[in-house]
């Protein structure tokens, strides 16, 4: 069987969607969504493996990976079932706290003719013992072990990926992440608005869902202003499957590092989002259909909470990843975080739309939306029976009752209409006229109304929403109703799986109202 | 053989609204007043504080004092044209055309336009062309035309501008109206914006039924509905009209694009500009006494940490607060943003896109056949839609389109002329499609301002601009560069280039792309 398939498709660029679609909607209704899941140490025993993984296309890709030689000391957060094959790509997400003293062993199970391989830890300082000497760092030998120990001495998110023969062997997926969680956290991030936040969720379940809380940790940084609600960790990546073909027909030579695999010039067919391309990285977390690419890119987030994006450029492009909805406000750069050289806790890091990864290098920022400044209220209250009350703290939010459905509203635009015309049950007086509904084409994760949340939706369109009935779609009106996003590569070239759209680096973020239960838990 | 069902998962919509929408496809909307601005204006009101607002009798908010800002309107075409490169070659392209402000488009300024110039009619019938065709020196909004209708109430005939619209004179000026870069868009903060696309198809591709949307990238707390994503809301079909509504947002270099199949779109040509000045440009007096003021509304508060007001330690999104030094500057210039300190005036400014286009891709595109993405490579270097010299050439550049007549395909040169001793704020903007791009600055160095529309402050007040010889880009990002011509005489000339030296070409041809000149003027 022909492991990577160059086939283009010669017919359409646009595939018809709903075959992947139907796949992907049918696991978003099993709600499975994000967060940083990974394997927790301070000891890790790992292996690099070759393995295929998979693409949209229906392609396996030869790919080379770390994984667990050994069942780990466990798995994080707790919500979230993990597993550990002995290939991943990317590879298991190392899990510590500030202070470790982290021991990382790696056996080397590629192919003899591949030779030798090697992590790097950049941004600690790290000892090797055993293994042979290589370039960069002390590598281990086909079928032999090296060991790098370092103490995890900041808090941050940082990368990992091979020292040896990099051009190829970060190509084929020898790459991860390593998050070091702060010893302490502010008393800020676990009180306040924060604890708020967890009651809110707790409270306002409409579901037999419930919502946990997914964390590593209530802070990124022992920093009054690196507090988060919610966390993601998204990986960039890219694959020319001309080389990682090269890769398997000489992986079967018996000498010892003899492959001479060509990685130019580079024409990359797949761009990856923590290893998956859409639609596959909106499955869940640890997907039996992906055995090799444990991790999603799936966002989820209520309106006030603060999101940790944990961003890691791997591969060798540069990409730049657009977050629509809000800008992100830049923490920290490879765990070094950005302060004002006058105030220690004023953050200097910039504000950015668009959070072009670097390859190496990571950035941790915090998202969030809340509808300040729309002008209208997206919840579509008006004169009418079920309108609820705002009041107003001193940013302008409803946060005083955590349970209230809509909380963390801005009251600035409570009850103000955006339709001229009455819309079901919210009131006209506003500034604009939706034109007739038949001219309108809707998408896949439009909520049906133009306001947020099944009881807004309902009452201005009515259960079906002006979409087909819910179940068939990402965003149902009676269920979730959701504000969708796209958060994507703006090299749009590279929303490109092998040459059909949509694919590639992409994923829909959702704004989901409180009364929505995200549930990270696969 | 393409399908023409095949389009971006589109779910044709049942109709089970209440509203009592008009049932013509065509529609412009810019009403005179509107909630947040109950009074018709002309002009800017001058910024003497933030708006305080009472709660009326429908339960929502509405301004008591200091109304600020103004409705402002426009309408475009999406559809496709024709733009020529800088080798002579007539090349195809999806673009967004003018349907409103023409003349003030052909003559390189922005089309937006208050309710009193755009709604209104021309002196004689527009013809296909305009204005290239015949020079129709027209700003109102192409085929708006007053409706004669019985009024409910009284029985009588009632003639009244209310959106209504002859589409003949849509289709005989939006089809093949391309503009490379689309329709340039400038509006102040407290504006609300009123924006009309008109879907007229695309003539050379009637096998396409292709919907488009306005995505303006960048927006801060975007509304879903508005953010122009066909996946996450609506996209319009041809031979309608939808019109996006927003309260501006925060003072910046914004830009925006259609991403109805983004690699596909943007490639061919369907990206824009838009900026929004700062209320600072409104203030007489002195400024940090009126960024003190903005302060007083939640919307536009931004303080500095430990100030007492909502600053930057409660939003961590903020961006704008007060200058850690007040340098005492008064007002009456213009300014990139509400810096409080005057260290972002300018005298003149020039928005600059960068794009590319890739010829094979656009001869596909016009041709029916396959697009291959991963093999996408520009060969034409654009700013602001041309290559150099003809980035240089004075006025609008006019190309021939399929159907003889005569258009204004590209009307904005990057020639940046600076009066000795005065400063100029270039709004660069960057949508290609497949790699970064630099610019340098040969002689005059580049002062960077702001980032992503956002100003570079830390959160303490401290000012972060940098100066360098040049800036880099990937498309999805912006920023703000101010070249400053003091000590520099009149008749000297400077060039902008990218040191990408194998972008300084057209095609084959050796020299030319991604270059302008600076000339200090008198």
């Amino acid at each position: 069987m022909r492991a990577t398939n160059m086939k283009k498709t010669n017919s359409m660029t646009r595939v018809l969607l709903a075959p992947m679609m139907a796949v992907a909607l049918l696991l978003l209704t099993a709600t499975a969504f994000a967060a940083a899941p990974g394997i927790t140490g301070p000891a890790f025993n790992l292996t690099a493996q070759p393995a295929f993984t998979t693409q949209p296309d229906g392609s396996l890709v030869y790919s080379w990976g770390y994984g667990c030689a050994s069942a780990p000391s466990g798995f994080a957060p707790a919500g979230i079932t993990g597993t550990c094959s002995n290939m991943q790509v990317p590879g298991p997400t190392l899990i510590v706290t500030q202070g470790n003293t982290v021991s990382v062993t790696l056996t080397n199970g590629l192919p003899v003719a591949a030779g030798n391989t090697s992590i790097l830890f950049p941004g600690f300082n790290v000892t090797a013992t055993g293994g042979v000497a290589g370039l960069l760092t002390q590598e281990a030998a086909p079928g032999n072990p090296v060991t790098y120990t370092f103490t995890a001495t900041t808090p941050g998110t940082r990368s990992y990926y091979s020292g040896t023969q990099g051009d190829l062997q970060v190509e084929m997926g020898l790459y991860g992440a390593i998050i070091v969680l702060p010893a302490g956290v502010p008393a800020a991030c676990t009180t306040g608005v924060h604890a708020n936040n967890l009651t809110a969720k707790a409270a306002n379940q409409v579901h037999a869902g419930t919502e946990g809380d997914f964390r590593l940790a209530a802070a990124a940084y022992n920093h009054a202003q690196a507090c988060y609600d919610r966390e993601y960790l998204f990986q960039f990546s890219e694959m020319d499957p001309r080389i990682h073909r090269q890769a398997e027909e000489q992986s079967t030579r018996t000498c010892t590092g003899c492959m001479n695999v060509a990685t130019e010039p580079y024409v990359p067919a797949y761009f990856m989002i923590n290893g998956r391309s859409m639609p596959d990285d909106m499955d869940g977390n640890y997907a039996p259909q992906y055995p090799h690419q444990p991790y999603n890119g799936n966002p989820h987030m209520h309106p006030g909470e603060l999101v940790l994006l944990r961003i890691i450029g791997q591969g060798r492009w540069q990409h730049p990843f657009h977050e629509h909805g809000n800008h992100v406000r830049v923490l920290a750069r490879d765990g070094n975080l950005i302060l004002s050289a006058t105030d220690a806790n004023s953050l200097a890091g910039p504000l950015l739309f668009t959070t072009t990864t670097t390859p190496g290098q990571a950035i941790d920022g915090i998202f969030y939306w809340t509808g300040k400044g729309l002008n209208w209220d997206p919840y579509g209250h008006g004169a009418s029976v079920t309108s609820a009350t705002c009041t107003p703290d001193a940013n302008g939010y409803n946060t005083g009752a955590p349970t209230a459905i809509n909380y963390f509203e801005w009251c600035q635009d409570h009850n103000k209409p955006l339709q001229a015309f009455p819309f079901g049950d919210v009131a006209g007086g506003g500034p604009a006229t939706l034109p007739n509904p038949n001219i309108l084409a809707n998408g896949a994760w439009y909520g049906g109304s133009p306001y947020l949340g099944p009881e807004a939706t309902v009452r201005a369109v009515g259960s079906t929403g002006t979409t087909p009935p819910s179940g068939t779609v990402a965003n149902s009106p009676t269920d979730e109703a959701g504000f969708a996003f796209m958060w994507h590569s703006h090299n749009e070239r590279e929303i490109t799986t092998n040459n059909i759209f949509p694919g590639g680096m992409m994923m829909m973020m959702l704004v989901d109202p409180w009364v929505y239960p995200i549930n990270e838990a696969n | 053989m393409r399908k023409s069902y095949q389009v971006w998962l589109p779910v044709f919509l049942v109709c089970l609204l209440t509203v009592a929408a008009s049932a013509q496809s065509f529609q412009v909307q810019c009403p005179t007043t509107t909630i947040t601005h109950p009074t018709a204006a002309i002009a800017e009101p001058a910024y003497t504080g933030a708006t305080t607002f009472t709660t009326g009798s429908a339960g929502y908010q509405t301004p008591s004092s200091h109304v600020n800002g103004a409705i402002k309107c426009q309408q475009i075409s999406g559809g496709d044209g024709f733009a020529t490169m800088g080798d002579g070659t007539q090349t195809y392209m999806f673009s967004f055309g003018p349907l409103s402000g023409l003349a003030s488009i052909a003559a390189g300024q922005p089309g937006t336009a208050f309710p009193s110039e755009f709604n209104t009619t021309p002196s004689s019938p527009l013809v296909p062309g305009d204005p290239a065709t015949n020079g129709n020196p027209f700003n109102g909004a192409v085929g708006l035309m007053p409706e004669t209708y019985t009024d409910p109430n009284t029985g009588l005939p009632v003639t009244r501008m209310n959106g209504h619209v002859d589409p003949r004179q849509i289709m005989d000026v939006g089809v093949m109206n391309g503009n490379i870069p689309a329709p340039l868009m400038a509006i102040d903060e407290d504006d609300e914006f009123f924006l009309t696309l008109t879907n007229v198809g695309q003539v050379m591709r009637p096998d396409l039924f292709e919907q488009h949307t306005v995505h303006f990238h960048g927006y801060p707390n975007a509304s879903a509905f508005y953010d122009g994503v066909p996946d996450a809301s609506v996209a319009i079909n041809i031979g309608g009209s939808f019109t996006y509504y927003y309260l501006a947002p925060d003072a910046g270099t914004y830009f925006w694009h259609c991403h109805i199949t983004p690699p596909e779109h943007l490639q061919m040509g369907m990206v824009g500009q838009i900026y929004v000045r700062p209320r600072q440009n409104r203030v007489s007096g002195d400024l940090y006494t009126a960024l003190g003021n903005q302060q007083a509304d939640p919307r536009t508060a931004c303080g500095r940490t430990g100030d007492g007001h909502v600053n930057a330690a409660t939003d961590i999104l903020c961006s704008n607060p007060l200058p850690a030094v007040n340098t005492s500057a008064v007002g009456g210039g213009k300014y990139a943003y509400n810096d409080g300190d005057g260290s972002t005036a300018y005298d003149v400014e020039y928005p600059l896109q960068i794009h590319g286009f890739d010829p094979n891709f656009h001869f596909v595109g016009m041709t029916f056949n396959p697009e291959g993405f991963t093999d996408m490579k520009d060969k034409y270097f654009l700013l602001n839609g041309r290559s150099y010299p003809d980035t240089v050439t004075e006025g609008p550049m006019m190309t021939q389109t399929t159907d003889g007549s005569n258009h204004f395909s590209q009307p904005l040169p990057s020639i940046i002329n600076i009066p000795a001793g005065k400063k100029a704020l270039l709004r660069i903007s960057d949508l290609d499609v497949t790699e970064y791009q630099t610019l340098a600055s040969l002689g005059i160095p580049m002062q960077v301002v702001g980032i992503n529309a956002k100003l570079l402050r830390d959160q303490a007040g401290n000012n972060l601009s940098y100066k360098t010889n040049s800036i880099t880009l990937a498309g999805g990002e912006s920023l703000d560069v101010i070249l400053d011509a003091t000590g520099y005489t009149a008749g000297q000339v400077f060039y902008l280039y990218t040191p990408n030296l194998d972008h300084l070409s057209n095609d084959a041809e050796n020299f030319g792309g991604l270059m302008t000149e600076v000339r200090i003027t008198n």
